[in-house]
């Protein structure tokens, strides 16, 4: 931008630039000329008095008297100021005239003390001797030779006035050829200019309020063009870094917003399975009372459904504590009560509890001959092991083996509790251990709250052991970790 | 009615040993009962008898109470067989869904004892 506007500049400038040379120029031509016309009069003086000189000593050669002597005085003074004035106009052209009109002034002198003056001495005492041929010839020798140096003076100085005002001639046709040029050249220049400016100004606006249009659209993927060095190269940074940051925070926020809603989820999930799980005695509860207060029925009848109310409101409470229970550890508000024992029976004990009566699962135990002792809380450990048991048999709904089995590894006593169920969808394997978290179980109509994992994960982490799973070609197998008895007090020391 | 001498019989389809009680003891004797903890028992009882009504479940382990319901609509045998669908899940949306399934009624639980008698009687009357 800068350099097509300066060039335009220079060629503007270079143009005026010319015109005041050659107006200069001119100036100094006009003032050579009027020098030259000055040394021309000059020399006409000067030509006119050598003339009255010549014509003065040919009178006194003619007739020596008194009346032509003082003539001849008389001219051979009143050359001078001619003379001076003829050297003084010369030396202002140059040294080559003021050098001529010296040498005139010279000659002049030389003419006049070295024939004039010795012809008058001797036109005194022999006129005919003076005009005799000789003396004749050389005195119109050395007169021609003075005026024609007079001649030459004056030429010369018209020679270079000539030359001058033709220099300023030819300065001044190229001024104006320049001129035109100029003319024609500044609007194509500005047009130019204008098509530049277009390029670089208004192209890149254009792509900027493009861009920025569709970030206000809410796309977040335009990117402008970084290259330039200039200020929209600047603008373009700023404004990818902008675009990019607002990105960034939206995806953000969506990503809050879509936690949010999951949890939202989760919980709504969560009373509506609450409410259903405690609906079912109720019903039974609410029934039978009804049955009880409208009917006569016979004792038999009394007594056996009010054991069925009995045990459907104590598993109501049951139900109601341990979903307490569950919020509590989750929250992680609960203590251990930690004595030996060996985690062999209690694995035993609890495949035995949750799948003796199954029929539609086949239970696989294996168990070691060695004991497993550790140093935990036997009830909350029971929870563990129960609660994997069920998601087992829940998750397994067509049937199939549970293996349950437990080893030591490494200083450490591992459980596993393998089913052959539906297994767990990829998408959903990060967040398993999450409160409330139940993938697609809600909409499969499994019961449950989506507490048994996380308070488990609790549990196993309070007695400084590790729970997780791995996912198998058919089914899932979930395990956890316990410090051995020795190594646990070892790690306490 | 003394020349009646078979009672109606009622399929209760529930996985609670409770719930399938206190239906029979709200019906009374006027009824005779067959009795299904999930659908595959449902299934096998539909083979071999032809109930007058169906008391179904929603949830149940394994196949839900409403994919049973679909199926035995689609199906040309025991398509005209009324069903009460009985379940803790009784928002607006779950009685839709249970109606379109298929179902005659809907009672949810906990119910009156004289509510599902009443719709009981009057889908077998019909």
């Amino acid at each position: 931008m800068i350099a097509v506007s300066a060039l335009g500049a220079a060629a503007i400038g270079a143009t005026l630039a010319l015109f005041f040379v050659a107006n200069a120029r001119l100036k100094s031509a006009n003032t050579a000329s009027a020098r030259s016309a000055t040394v021309s009069a000059a020399a006409f003086d000067v030509r006119a008095a050598v003339v009255s000189i010549d014509v003065a000593l040919q009178q006194v050669v003619e007739e020596y008297n008194s009346k032509n002597l003082a003539q001849w005085r008389h001219a051979s003074r009143s050359w001078e100021a001619p003379a001076a004035a003829l050297e003084r106009a010369a030396s202002a052209s140059n040294d080559q005239q003021e050098r001529r009109a010296h040498a005139l002034r010279s000659e002049i002198r030389s003419y006049i003390d070295d024939y004039g003056e010795p012809v008058v001495g001797i036109a005194k005492v022999s006129p005919a001797a003076v005009r005799s041929s000789v003396a004749h010839t050389e005195g119109t020798l050395r007169l021609d030779q003075i005026v024609t140096d007079t001649d030459s003076v004056a030429r010369n100085s018209a020679v270079i006035a000539a030359d001058r005002s033709a220099a300023a001639g030819r300065l001044a046709d190229q001024a104006t050829i320049a001129g035109i040029v100029a003319l024609v050249l500044t609007p194509v220049l500005l047009i130019l200019l204008g098509l530049w400016l277009a390029r670089v100004v208004a192209d890149p606006l254009r792509q900027t309020v493009t861009a920025a249009s569709e970030v206000a659209a809410g796309n977040f993927d335009v990117r402008l063009n970084e290259g330039r060095r200039d200020e929209f190269g600047e603008l373009a940074r700023v404004f990818n870094t902008m675009t990019e940051s607002l990105a960034v925070s939206r995806s953000e926020l969506i990503e809050r917003a879509d936690s949010l809603e999951r949890s939202e989820r989760h919980k709504s999930e969560l009373i509506s399975m609450v409410s259903h799980e405690v609906r079912t005695p109720l019903a039974s509860v609410l029934g039978f009372t009804r049955l009880l207060l409208e009917r006569d029925l016979p004792e038999e009848d009394r007594r056996r459904y009010l054991g069925i109310v009995d045990a459907e409101a104590t598993r109501l409470a049951a139900l109601v504590s341990d979903f307490l229970d569950a919020r509590l550890i989750e929250e992680g508000r609960f203590s251990l009560r930690r004595e030996p024992f060996d985690l062999r029976s209690l694995v035993r004990e609890q495949a035995e509890v949750t799948l003796g009566h199954d029929e539609n699962h086949e239970l696989e135990l294996e168990l070691p001959d060695e004991p497993l002792q550790i140093d935990g809380d036997r009830a909350r450990l029971a929870q563990v092991v129960g609660n994997v048991l069920s998601n087992a048999v829940k998750y397994s709904p067509e049937g199939g083996t549970i293996t349950v089995g437990a080893a030591e590894d490494q200083g450490h006593a591992r459980v596993w509790i393998a089913d052959e169920g539906t297994g767990i969808p990829p998408e959903h394997r990060g967040q398993l251990f999450q409160p409330f978290y139940r993938g697609d179980a809600a909409a499969a109509g499994i019961p449950g709250t989506g507490l048994g994992l996380a308070v488990s994960r609790r549990i196993v982490e309070a007695h400084e052991g590790r729970i997780g799973f791995d996912p198998l070609d058919r089914g899932t197998c979930f395990w956890f970790d316990l410090p051995l008895e020795a190594a646990a007090a070892n790690g306490r020391r | 009615m003394a020349a009646r001498t078979l009672r109606p019989l009622i399929l209760i389809c529930d996985d609670e040993l409770p719930l399938r009680e206190l239906v029979k003891a709200v019906l009374g004797d006027r009824y005779r009962y067959v009795e299904a903890e999930d659908v595959e028992q449902a299934q096998e009882v539909l083979k071999e008898s032809k109930p007058e009504a169906i008391v179904l479940d929603v949830m149940l382990p394994g196949k839900s109470g409403l994919e049973f319901l679909s199926e035995l609509r689609a199906k040309r045998r025991n398509k005209e067989i009324p069903v009460v669908v009985v379940s803790a899940w009784q928002s607006a949306d779950d009685q839709r869904t249970a109606l379109s399934a298929g179902a005659d009624a809907f009672v949810g639980k906990p119910f009156d004892p004289k509510d599902l008698a009443s719709v009981i009687e009057a889908l077998i009357a019909a």
